[in-house]
């Protein structure tokens, strides 16, 4: 797992707050030149994580390592190559953003001579320019979430750590962010979280999804989806008796587990979940079979979207297929 | 050292754009000023030492409102998440937030020098007393500061720290008063070391006694030291 060459690696991480476990046994790496998204529900553990991996908190048992530092005993030579964006940017209200950015970049130890240079080479990045010299106090909540990926920026660090960096901002600064992240990431490795799913499709190589601080499963957005092809669900609607209907979907080839549901007001309507495999023609094929003998009201093929994926990881845990 | 400098130069930016360091500077001197003038002019005294008793007093007041801060500020406005993840040790970090909040204690002490110019005018102060008297005014400054910054790394609220801060620091000043009820003599020295007031009181008679010092900057340690090892530890 922890390959030398990894610029973030975690083994088998838990971290527990007193008797209540956050973080149960964790283990993925994140290499250079790769940006890796981090999606879970609100509460999954993802914030937990980056502390971690930022060395904000240490993890209960296990080991966190940045660019081959021990989280545990390096983090201070860890921190020399790291830039983080916490969930609520890091602003300090009193100092104006330019007095901001040059604190951050001096503690990173940016040579005296060449922090102007890099102050605008964020500034630039971030779409700064025009409240250099605002006080941070009076900014706005996308001028504020931009200052904190610029201050996660300087100092050019090996590892990004960006903790939902795209909220709080409107449709075009996300594009303009995410295209930040993106040139970033193509020389650096790039760990970020977020719940919008379409942002881990558009800019990362992998996706990371975690659930009650579990790793539910670790591959390209495009793996993800075909790994759960398998079990993708045909929804459908026909009032029919249950056995029946049940034994007649059961005998087509291609259909799984079938789980027929009788909602009380619907007058004998059934609503049927099919799982079936990713072979073309099996909501066909179902269609004919029930549309032969019953009412077929309504059916419906779910699409193996990331969000559906997602869902199906984070909702039902023992459906998900043997991936990662 | 660059980082734990680049910090304290932020924390000076900070004291002087929010309305603390006014505060703490326009009550100290002004108050300053009126001991001084007081005791110069209606008890006639030509030292400094009935002002530098009140002054000790004063500070008891101001210290927890100059340290609560210092902390306390950044794990409420998330700005812990930040210093805490930038290449310092914990150490840096408390030395940087300590050394600034000395610098204002340095600036009202320095303040108060305007005081000694109509008395050495119209007077012959003694120059060695009032040397010492500022010395350990610095130096019980400094303990009490450390103390602010320890309260202050504890909690996310200003008050609180400041609260618990001006608890400490007020029971430190009267535990010498202690002694007027101890029989044994090990209790009555102990209460009498462990005084802020009684140490005080030599360095404003011009007794520099290497065990005041001493005490105050072994105070000053100790409470810096578990601020930097309860950094360390939270994490």
């Amino acid at each position: 797992m922890s390959a030398p060459s990894a610029a973030i690696a975690l083994e088998s991480v838990s971290k527990r707050y007193g008797s209540k476990r956050i973080i149960h046994d964790l283990s993925f790496t994140v290499e250079k030149g790769e940006i890796v998204g981090f999606l879970g529900p609100n509460g999954a553990g993802k914030t937990t994580t980056m502390r971690m991996i930022a060395g904000f908190t240490a993890a209960t048992s296990g080991r966190v390592t940045v660019a081959g530092f021990d989280m545990a005993t390096q983090n201070v030579e860890a921190a020399r190559v790291l830039g983080y964006l916490p969930e609520r940017p890091p602003l300090y209200d009193t100092l104006d953003v330019s007095a901001y950015l040059r604190f951050v970049a001096r503690v990173k130890g940016v040579r005296r001579l060449a922090i102007a240079t890099e102050l605008d080479r964020v500034m630039a990045a971030c779409r700064l320019e025009a409240v250099v010299h605002h006080e941070i106090y009076k900014l706005s909540k996308g001028y504020r979430q931009r200052l904190g990926l610029a201050q996660a920026l300087l100092g050019a660090p090996q590892v990004l750590l960006l903790d939902e960096p795209t909220a709080g901002l409107d449709p075009g600064q996300i594009q303009e962010t995410r295209e930040v992240i993106r040139a970033f990431g193509e020389h650096h490795a790039v760990l970020l979280s977020t719940h919008i799913l379409a942002e881990a499709t558009l800019i990362c190589r992998r996706v990371a999804i975690i659930n009650d601080g579990r790793l539910l499963a670790i591959d390209t957005p495009a793996g993800l989806q075909r790994a759960l092809e398998q079990t993708n669900r045909v929804t459908l609607q026909a009032t029919a008796p249950a056995s029946a209907l049940r034994e007649q979907l059961l005998s087509i080839e291609g259909v799984g587990a079938v789980d027929v549901r009788a909602a009380p007001d619907d007058h004998g309507v059934l609503t049927v979940d099919c799982q079936v495999d990713a072979r073309p023609g099996v909501e066909a094929a179902i269609a004919r079979a029930v549309a032969s003998r019953w009412d077929l009201h309504r059916l419906e093929r779910r699409q193996p979207t990331l969000e559906n994926v997602f869902l199906q990881y984070v909702q039902e845990p023992s459906a998900r297929p043997g991936a990662a | 050292m660059s980082g734990t400098l680049a910090l304290y130069q932020k924390e000076l930016t900070s004291y002087f754009r929010s309305p603390i360091a006014y505060y703490v500077v326009a009550v100290f001197l002004l108050g300053t000023g009126y001991f001084f003038l007081y005791n110069v002019f209606l008890t006639g005294e030509t030292g400094m030492a009935g002002t530098f008793q009140n002054m000790g007093i004063l500070l008891l007041t101001l210290a927890p409102v100059i340290s609560m801060r210092l902390l306390a500020a950044e794990h409420g406005a998330g700005t812990a998440e930040l210093l805490l993840t930038l290449p310092l040790t914990p150490w840096q970090i408390v030395a940087g937030k300590f050394l600034g909040a000395v610098t204002i204690l340095l600036a009202i002490t320095a303040g108060t020098l305007i005081d000694l110019v109509p008395l050495y005018l119209f007077g012959t102060p003694e120059t060695t007393t009032i040397v010492a008297g500022y010395l350990g005014f610095v130096l019980l400054g400094m303990a009490c500061l450390a103390i602010g910054l320890f309260f202050s790394t504890l909690t996310h609220n200003q008050i609180v720290a400041a609260l618990l801060t001006a608890a400490v620091l007020l029971a430190f000043w009267f535990v010498g008063h202690l002694q007027t009820f101890q029989r044994s003599p090990e209790l009555r020295g102990l209460v009498g070391y462990l005084s802020f007031a009684l140490h005080f009181t030599d360095f404003i008679q011009g007794l520099v006694r290497t065990e005041a010092v001493a005490f105050f900057l072994i105070v000053s340690a100790i409470a810096l030291t578990l601020s930097a090892g309860y950094l360390q530890w939270r994490r």
